[in-house]
């Protein structure tokens, strides 16, 4: 990610911007207030109470540096409005920078580490005077007061993990074939008023960056790679299905040439094509095939939230060898990838190939480029029924270098069932991201966007 | 590395026996064993927690409403308030409208008198004039009634499960077998099939045993036994010009309420001293015992219970002793439910035993108790004032204030509240009781065979 992009993500989550701006539809949102600004005024909280006395000296270590510095920026300015005269400390380390505060005339020196974790911002640390007894001679021994840990912590969002993901400058030696460790973080990208039937994702608008369409029982949602609603359509309007389910469940494709959104809930008797135009999501024409992906089409098992064992590929009547039905799909470069009701998947290295026959995959499964290698990578969710917590695993699909069987990245995701993923290109770049939905626990959804961290 | 390599990591990571890849796998035949009847009756009378559960197998009212409160259609598509005193249904085809209004209009007329009429009674002619147009029905309000969609979830307002139009998520494919119904608009239950067994206590207990049923419905309660809201409220009620004014003096000191739910009653079961269920107007402590009027002999009364209901028995009889101290005879006549009822429409009895459902709802609860207790001519007044309140808690709240304030002035005594408590296998997953106290068959699932945890159960 650019750091322009990530420059432009956090100024995007402050307020001052935030209020030039229309106020996002409630149905849809991230959290009103930056994550940042949520988190700097609950440390400058915790900082106040402790009454240090001016100047404080802060320092901050962990996450990328675009991160520390702009809460770094926040924290100071919170503190600052409280007539605690910050100076923020570059050091190399916290207790490097006890003596520089003292060096630097601080009378307290508040040090914290950034991390974002399991969809949280956290901040961790400690507070403490900086005093030093005349009587104790060489030795820096500390007052009794203040002193305090902090640890606070909020939800993180799409503004923070941008700045969390902010890779260093790359060094001028060229070293473009060295694989980069794959690490996602994580943050809530936006949150949904019913749980999601279907994922995907595509540029929409052909602003070279990938919107995510969320199909809902009874609407489809657009949201901007930022997490803003774009725009929704109900889907109300459709004849009612012969045969609903239980669960909200259907199937979304963003079709290409040009861009069109095609959408179907197994509330409704059919589908509907739909194109963004001015904003707004049009109703184009009907669906009689279930979209699976761009190029794939198939049949819902009525009644049930599983796809009948038939897919067609591309404009022609090309099929897939597939034997069972199967509650995911997912292609990507050239692979197909059909996950079945017990957790065995069928991956298709191509389409003309026979099956690999896979197990132990969640519903929640995908195929993408995280790394930008050009190979998609398999991302999957557990496959137990009731998993607590679920888990996104990614693995090879393909592999030359050195023989592993554990996954590429393994992590916690949200309280929530997690049946859908999908990755989209968000910011421009060779590596896709990750996108979750979850439906939670009180019956609304959320999705969680994961992306590539700062090593 | 190859591609299979690489990808067998996947299957080291699996435990295939037990995983579904997140989903709720659907399929099976779900045995269960209960104590009610083999084939319920209509809904009006089908009113014990067990009797509405298996009717609820087969025809639904038009909505349902969740233990959080939210409500969600049922046998209606949808419901909806074009105006702020109409209410609208829109049913799947003509036919389940038509069903619905006769069913209502039955309700309303003297032709099956049931108190669940009060359900209905803020609608305008009290929903005897109601006719459909199309697969729409709309409800125009008498008066303001917020809670009238509330009240609409109530298991007696579904269609006789004989009407063909009724539908519920199953439908009978033989005497004691429901099948998965693929077109319910709600979304075909995840069990293929569940077979009922009807027996008795006995009976329920050696086929839990022998590992015969998966679901026993209508067990004792042990602890750790999941059982749904107490709403099913017993009362005595009396006709006010056949017993002396002093008889509630003399219930009162007479009934051991605590007495009732622990030695007479099975279930789950809860005293109940005003005319809500302590679920709906909690039990407030400290109230001073009645003293016993002074005793005259000589009085003899008769008093009527469900023949369908043992708990009436055992509490009849219970009653019969205690009342014989306050000098009187208490002669015990057992009556089927349809009689019970057309005996209370018709005002010819002197003490009789009523069990109602009562709805999770304060308001449109406190309207079939006082219709019950044949105070009908109190809903015209009491209603109207709570539906006024555009707040759902200050109407529940108005609510309870009044039920205990006319609790003196209504011709029945408050007796206790019970509910349905089940056992089921560890493999059954997704039983859940909704805000009624019924539980949710068509909601459960049964889960991927667990290889080496032979039949332990809970």
């Amino acid at each position: 990610m650019s750091r322009a992009l990530a420059a432009a993500l956090l100024l995007a989550a402050l307020p001052a911007a935030a209020a030039q701006t229309p106020a996002p539809p409630p149905a849809a949102t991230a959290p009103a207030t930056p994550a940042l600004e949520r988190l700097a005024q609950a440390v400058a909280t915790d900082v106040r109470a402790m009454k240090p006395e001016a100047p404080v000296a802060l320092h901050l270590s962990g996450g990328a540096p675009e991160l520390r510095r702009a809460f770094g920026t926040l924290l100071a300015s919170r503190l600052a409005s409280a007539g605690l005269a910050p100076v923020v400390l570059e050091a190399p380390s916290p207790e490097a920078a006890e003596s520089l505060a003292r060096e630097q005339g601080a009378r307290a020196l508040v040090r914290l580490g950034l991390s974002v974790e399991a969809g949280e911002l956290r901040a961790r640390g400690d507070a403490f005077g900086t005093w030093v007894n005349f009587w104790s001679g060489r030795t820096a021994t500390r007052a009794p007061s203040p002193a305090a840990a902090i640890a606070q912590a909020v939800e993180a969002d799409a503004a923070a993990l941008a700045l969390a993901a902010v890779e260093p400058p790359r060094t001028p030696t060229p070293a473009p074939e060295e694989p980069r460790p794959l690490r996602l973080l994580g943050a809530v990208l936006a949150r949904l008023p019913s749980p999601p039937a279907a994922l995907a994702a595509g540029d929409l608008d052909g602003d070279g960056k990938d919107e995510v369409a969320v199909l809902t029982a009874h609407a489809v949602h657009v949201f901007t790679a930022e997490g803003n609603l774009l725009t929704e359509r109900s889907l109300d309007v459709l004849p009612p299905g012969s045969a609903p389910t239980r669960e909200p469940f259907g199937a979304l494709a963003i079709l290409s040439g040009p861009p069109r959104l095609a959408a179907w809930s197994t509330r409704f008797a059919h589908g509907e094509m739909l194109t963004l135009e001015n904003g707004a999501l049009r109703g184009v024409s009907r669906l009689e095939a279930v979209p699976l992906g761009p190029d794939a089409r198939g049949a819902f098992v009525p009644g049930q939230t599983a796809f009948a064992p038939e897919v067609r590929l591309g404009h022609g009547e090309q099929r897939l060898a597939v034997t069972s039905r199967f509650t995911t799909f997912s292609a990507a470069h050239s692979r197909v990838l059909l996950v079945h009701p017990e957790g065995s998947a069928s991956f298709f290295s191509q389409p003309s190939v026979a099956p690999v026959p896979l197990s132990g995959l969640g519903a929640g499964s995908a195929l993408g480029d995280l790394d930008g290698d050009g190979t998609p990578e398999l991302l999957t969710t557990s496959p137990e029924l009731q998993p607590s917590p679920d888990v996104l695993r990614v693995f090879k699909t393909d592999g030359s270098e050195t023989t592993s069987h554990e996954p590429l990245w393994q992590g916690p995701l949200p309280s929530g069932r997690a049946l859908y993923v999908v990755t989209a290109n968000l910011d421009g770049d060779k590596r896709r991201e990750v996108v979750v939905g979850l439906t939670k626990p009180d019956g609304t959804g959320e999705l969680f966007l994961l992306r590539q961290g700062a090593p | 590395m190859t591609l299979r390599h690489a990808l067998a990591s996947l299957l080291l990571l699996g435990a295939p026996s037990t995983l579904a890849a997140g989903r709720i796998p659907y399929g099976g035949e779900l045995r269960v064993a209960h104590t009610g009847p083999a084939e319920p009756g209509e809904p009006a009378l089908a009113d014990s927690p067990l009797e509405a559960t298996l009717l609820g197998l087969l025809s639904r009212p038009a909505c349902h409403l969740a233990p959080d409160g939210h409500l969600s259609p049922a046998l209606a598509r949808e419901l909806s308030r074009p105006a702020p005193q109409v209410v609208r249904l829109t049913l799947p085809s003509p036919a389940q409208a038509t069903a619905l209004a006769r069913a209502w209009v039955r309700l309303a007329s003297n032709e099956a008198p049931s108190p669940y009429r009060a359900l209905l009674f803020p609608l305008r002619g009290e929903g005897r004039m109601l006719s459909p147009t199309g697969d729409t029905l709309e409800l125009p309000l008498g008066f303001p009634w917020p809670d009238m969609e509330r009240a609409l979830c109530h298991p007696a307002l579904a269609p006789p499960r004989s009407v063909p139009a009724a539908l519920g998520p199953f439908s009978a494919t033989s005497a004691n077998t429901v099948d998965a119904r693929l077109a319910w608009s709600q979304g075909r239950p995840y069990l293929d099939r569940v077979r009922l067994q009807a027996t008795d206590e006995r009976g329920l207990s050696r086929l839990w045993s022998n590992q015969e049923a998966q679901v026993a419905l209508g067990v004792q309660t042990d602890a750790g036994t999941p059982s749904g809201a107490a709403l099913y409220a017993t009362y005595l009620a009396w006709s006010p010009r056949r017993v002396p004014p002093d008889f509630r003096q003399a219930v009162e000191s007479a009934l051991d309420r605590e007495d009732l739910t622990r030695l007479f009653v099975r279930g789950p079961a809860v005293p109940m001293p005003n005319l809500l269920p302590p679920a709906l107007l909690p039990v407030s402590p400290g109230a001073r015992p009645t003293p016993p009027p002074a005793p005259r002999t000589g009085r003899k009364v008769t008093l009527v219970y469900d023949a369908g209901n043992e708990d009436q028995r055992a509490v009849a009889e219970r009653l019969q002793v205690r009342l014989h101290d306050r000098g009187y005879a208490v002669a015990l006549e057992r009556l089927p439910r349809a009689e019970l009822r057309t005996r209370w429409a018709r005002g010819e009895y002197e003490l009789m035993l009523h069990s109602l459902l009562l709805p999770p709802v304060p308001g449109p609860a406190l309207a079939v108790v006082l219709d019950a207790a044949g105070r009908k001519d109190l809903l015209g007044v009491e209603l109207p004032r709570i539906g006024a309140l555009a707040d759902a808690a200050a109407r529940d709240t108005r609510a309870r204030e009044r039920a205990l304030a006319l609790a003196p002035s209504v011709p029945m005594l408050p007796l206790y509240a019970q509910g349905l408590a089940l056992r089921a296998v560890p493999e059954v997953g997704g039983l859940v009781f909704d805000a009624q106290g019924l539980p949710m068959l068509d909601g459960t699932w049964l889960q991927p065979a667990v290889t080496g945890v032979p039949g332990a159960r809970r």
